[in-house]
């Protein structure tokens, strides 16, 4: 064995290239280094390395860092454990930690700051927490298969815009602009990414159509309802019923429904997802 | 605090002096208050010139006048010991009708061009109310705005060919604008008292006329020829008349609005 | 072309087809002069035309339900602008409202969804609908701020004061002025004296500087005049303009109110406070929640007068106190916003069947809206006053006659009192230039469990509040609305919110010594003994 102990290091930080090495070659800092990385990468690099990239991002919720971790942890367990050899270096600098007399001070500082922070942390737990509580809820519940409009079944499955093979697509657009703008563009706002005037008030705020998780993952009847029945008409998994979207077939006819669908789908770029197998060809040209 | 002395010292001082003894309202009309200027190449042999007189007559019911509460503005409250009225329809007790505004509409010679006058037309801001209510002025003529309240008026001019002003006046001040094209008319408001209204007339020349506490108003110094004649009210709508004038003739033209 | 037309003088069929082509690609007003034009139209039809109008008249189909109205680019008159007033813009201004959006209008910011080019074309698309920028505008030269601290804005009030800016902002700054009931933009739709308080709604932008600018420039098309000719004529100086924008800046925080979820009720000993203006409020925390137009329901209700209210709470063990502060600028019912009750409903669409009624006399009113009792899980009612299933429970307040009232709601506009309440809520209100300050006050428990929500400690209630001002016309559904929050009365400290970080520690320090103390004896049993030994006293 040629590295020299590991406590030598953490004594005297200043590494020298070759101790650099040999340290990355220890088990035991390898797998520091790979939770340390893993831990950075999930926190950080997934929240500004995509944009660095042009691409969109977002950071990762708490509870996802904790499953994402958790999962690094049992891939480095696996790995150190691997082989006998390096399961016994790996164990090497952890034992000698618990033991070895010139380490007093580490095994010192580590046995009062771990109890300190899980004391926090259970303290963060238990105090009286002044979040309202999660609000869980299905942003795409599953559709019924026939909606009632206006005392007219129209079963949704299977069903198309049908203004999409009648009339063309300017007059269509023209119609779908004028509904939007006097009925939607207040909350959904003229960006279409949900951040119109009114949309601060409410909360769920109201959903961008910008976002590659709404309209352009629904198909135009799932949009129809949803447009048709608002926030009351969401099925159980919707609760706790908040939205504020109207229903709007007490405000619209079935085609000022129909035209604003396309005016969405026309002004975000997406093609609404089809019945058929190959999704969204047949929505533009 | 200290600012406000030496602000008050300088209105004081008088940083605007504004040509004074301009007629307020009355039938002084541009052509007849310009005369003192039209000695810097009037256009217009003089000597055979027309004129174009008349009185402005209104039948019907004579409307009431609507009385302006003027209790939020003391000051201006006591410069009308008898009240002040709103002046959108002014007849006089001779049955006349009072600030219509007549000019000439068309039928002057295209290559005429007549001299801006030095003097400047005063509009003035006391006892929260517009003097003159309706006035003509020419294009690049100085509009002279006074105050003469003390207290805050913003005059706002509403125009749709010219471009707008809006200009705080907070206390006893004059400030001057112009108007680069002709208008008819431009509505002058102050948001701080609704009730507050003036038209001004924005012409090229100078053959306009109010109609005063007589009804009567008066175009001098028309070369002769035939005109389109407009006489203006804010409430009663345009009228115009076609009238040919000859050399150094007078003629009398009549209009009659009728009320509601 | 020349070549093209000439081919088609020679080939009749090929004529046919040009002559089409030509007319698809006619203008609407005039011809596109280069090909950052047509691409100034395509952004301008795309993103500004559903509020601005294709013609650039205002008039697009957004522009109905709106307040204040999208601007009409053919009379080129700019609010916000580094020029004289009634000057044309800049290039640089009108690319600044692109770019950065009116605050407290419907105009987004575009700089996150246009590229600098797209932004650029659609300034240049702009200034073609006006041929008053035919010339070239001149900037006005700014000062620079002198400073001054708490100086500058004790005199910037006193010259408030003295310019009478009070006249339609108000004393206190809220909007609330004599004047601002007849207040009307050059297209004779009403508009509102701004409230100085929040800067975040000022549509030239929230810094000294900012409002600086508009007191120079004023804001073309509405009320708010220049005032360089004060400057100009040497009756007040720069500085003085300037300590005046220091002045208004200081009427509003520091920074917009941060929206959170929940109110927390603190729990105090002893009696709560005796009205609206007890300092003990002074002491609570406040919490602002945003209110916007009811647009769920018909009748909508586009132009509320209402923009958030702040919400502060306290309670003893025994009752909860709370006191919500809204901006309204009148004390309704007030004749003298007759005026403005009639210009909002002629600027404004509506699908109400009945026309608005502008003169019969309707008070300000405010609406607390709780569960009828604290819900297990997520479920709550619905959260525009309930529905027939589920009703909520209500504290309604009205200026005229001032009381207050609990009742239950199934649905907007259905409130119907508890007969048996008629004591149990308290009132109090304060009037304040602009500002109403309402406290009301109930027993946590109270004898009609099945109807009045019962407050219990040490859970969130979710709360919602609605506003009605009805100088402004507002009555049932025409109203401000906000969604559910919470609200979050303290409790004394558990000990179990001690007790459990406790246990935590010990044990895990106890774990780790353990761990040491096995390592360091099967250290020692094959090493000298004098190391575990060491180790323990750790």
């Amino acid at each position: 064995m040629s590295e020299p102990t590991p406590g030598a290091r953490v004594r005297f930080p200043r590494l020298s290239p070759a101790e650099l090495r040999a340290a990355l070659r220890h088990p035991f800092w390898q797998a520091v280094a790979l939770l340390v990385g893993s831990y950075v990468l999930f926190k950080f690099g997934v929240r500004y390395l995509p944009p660095l990239l042009g691409m969109k991002s977002a950071p990762v919720p708490a509870s996802v860092l904790t499953q994402f971790m958790v999962t690094a942890l049992v891939g480095i367990l696996i790995y150190v454990s691997d082989s006998e050899d390096r399961w016994r270096h790996f164990k090497e600098p952890i034992h000698a930690g618990l033991v070895d007399a010139d380490k007093k001070w580490i095994r010192g500082t580590l046995l009062v700051l771990v109890p300190l922070t899980v004391a926090f942390m259970t303290y963060e737990r238990v105090r009286p927490s002044l979040e309202a509580g999660a609000q869980l809820r299905s942003i795409h519940p599953a559709p019924p298969g026939t909606i009632t409009f206006r005392g007219k079944t129209m079963a949704l499955a299977g069903l198309e815009n049908p203004l999409r093979q009648q009339g063309n697509l300017a007059d269509q657009l023209v119609e779908g602009r004028r509904v939007y703008y006097e009925n939607c563009v207040f909350c959904h706002g003229d960006r279409f990414d949900g951040l119109g005037h009114y949309g601060h008030a409410f909360n769920p705020a109201p959903l961008s159509f910008t976002d590659p998780g709404t309209i352009a993952q629904l198909t135009e009847s799932f949009v129809f309802w949803r447009i048709a029945k608002g926030g009351r008409g969401l099925p159980s998994e919707g609760t706790p019923w908040n939205s504020a979207m109207p229903a709007w077939e007490d405000f619209l006819t079935e085609d000022e429904i129909w035209s604003v669908i396309i005016f969405l789908y026309e002004q975000t770029g997406w093609h609404p997802r089809t019945w058929g197998e190959e999704g969204g060809a047949d929505a533009q040209p | 605090m200290s600012g406000w002395r030496r602000a008050s010292a300088k209105i004081a001082f008088g940083a605007w002096v504004v040509a004074a003894g301009c007629g307020k309202g009355g039938e002084s009309g541009g052509a007849e208050g310009g005369a003192a200027a039209a000695a810097t190449a009037f256009p217009v042999d003089t000597t055979t010139a027309a004129t174009i007189t008349g009185r402005i007559a209104f039948t019907g019911t004579k409307p009431a006048m609507q009385r302006i509460d003027m209790s939020e503005e003391a000051t201006c409250a006591q410069k009308h010991p008898d009240g002040a009225f709103t002046e959108s329809v002014v007849v006089n007790d001779d049955g006349t009708l009072r600030n219509v505004f007549i000019y000439v509409k068309s039928g002057l010679p295209a290559n005429l061009t007549f001299p801006v006058p030095s003097a400047p037309v005063e509009i003035d801001q006391d006892g929260c109310v517009y003097l003159p209510h309706v006035f003509g002025i020419q294009v690049g003529q100085t509009l002279s705005i006074r105050n003469s309240d003390g207290l805050l008026h913003n005059i706002k001019a509403v125009p749709t060919t010219n471009r707008p002003f809006n200009i705080s006046q907070p206390m006893n001040m004059t400030t001057a604008r112009t108007f680069a094209s002709s208008e008819i008319m431009v509505p002058l408001q102050c948001n701080v008292h609704s009730w507050m209204s003036a038209f001004v007339g924005v012409l090229p020349h100078p053959y306009f006329s109010v109609s005063g506490a007589d009804g009567a108003f008066r175009i001098g110094r028309l070369p002769p020829g035939t005109y389109e004649i407009e006489a203006w009210h804010e409430r009663l709508g345009p009228q115009t008349q076609t009238v040919t004038v000859g050399a150094s003739e007078t003629k009398d033209v009549a209009f009659t609005f009728r009320g509601s | 072309m020349r070549s093209r037309r000439a081919l088609a003088g020679a080939a009749a069929g090929l004529a046919a087809g040009l002559a089409l082509l030509a007319a698809a690609a006619a203008p609407r007003h005039q011809q596109p002069a280069t090909q950052a034009d047509d691409e100034g139209r395509r952004v301008y039809d795309k993103w500004c035309a559903g509020c601005h109008g294709e013609d650039g008249r205002g008039d697009g189909p957004g522009a109905g339900p709106v307040l204040p109205k999208p601007r009409d680019f053919t009379r080129a008159l700019y609010q916000v602008r580094t020029t004289a007033t009634g000057e044309i813009p800049t290039d640089a201004d009108i690319r600044h409202v692109v770019d950065e959006g009116m605050p407290g209008t419907s105009m987004p910011a575009w700089k996150t969804t246009l590229s600098g080019g797209e932004r650029e074309a659609v300034v240049r698309y702009l200034k073609s609908f006006s041929s008053a920028f035919a010339t070239a505008p001149t900037a006005l030269r700014f000062g620079r701020n002198p400073g001054g601290g708490r100086a500058a804005v004790d005199s910037g009030g006193a010259l408030y004061r003295r310019i009478e800016c009070w006249k339609c902002h108000g004393e206190a700054g809220r909007g609330d002025g004599r004047s601002a009931p007849t207040l009307k933009d050059d297209f004779g739709n009403p508009i509102r004296a701004t409230d100085l308080t929040q800067n975040w709604t000022f549509n030239g932008g929230a810094s000294v500087e900012d409002i600086y600018r508009v007191l120079r420039t004023g804001l073309d098309g509405t009320p708010m005049p220049s005032f360089s000719d004060l400057i100009e004529g040497n009756i007040i100086t720069d500085d003085d303009l300037w300590r005046v924008a220091t002045y208004v800046r200081s009427l509003s925080p520091e920074e917009p109110p941060r929206v959170r979820d929940v109110v927390s009720a603190a729990r105090i000993e002893g009696s709560l406070p005796a009205g609206p203006d007890d300092s003990a409020w002074a002491r609570a925390d406040g919490y602002y929640f945003p209110l916007v137009g009811q647009v769920i329901v018909k009748p909508r209700w586009f132009a509320p007068t209402v923009s958030g209210v702040w919400v502060q709470a306290l309670h003893n063990g025994q009752a909860l106190a709370l006191r919500v502060t809204w901006h309204d600028p009148s004390q309704s019912p007030d004749t003298s916003w007759n005026v403005w009750r009639g210009r909002i409903t002629r600027s404004m669409t509506s699908d109400d069947s009945v026309p608005a009624d502008t003169t019969s006399p309707l008070p300000d009113r405010l609406a607390v809206q709780f569960p009828a009792r604290v819900p297990r899980g997520m479920e709550r009612p619905y959260f525009l006053m309930g529905s027939a299933e589920q009703p909520v429970y209500l504290w309604q307040w009205e200026s005229e006659p001032r009381a207050a009232a609990e009742g239950l709601a199934r649905g907007v506009g259905q409130f119907e009192p508890l007969a048996g309440a008629a004591d149990t809520l308290a009132s109090a209100a304060v009037y304040d230039h602009g500002e109403w300050r309402v406290q009301l006050v109930r027993a946590l428990a109270t004898a009609d469990s099945a109807n009045q929500l019962q407050f219990v400690p040490g859970r969130a209630i979710p709360m919602a509040i609605f506003a009605w001002d009805g100088s402004n016309g507002e009555t049932g559904t025409r109203m401000s609305v906000g969604s559910w929050v919470a609200i979050y009365l303290g409790e004394p400290a558990r000990a179990g919110t001690y007790l459990w970080p406790l246990l935590a520690m010990l044990s895990t320090g106890g774990l780790g010594l353990v761990v040491i103390v096995r390592a360091q004896r099967s250290a020692g049993s094959s090493k000298q003994p004098s190391d575990t030994a060491d180790s323990e006293a750790v």
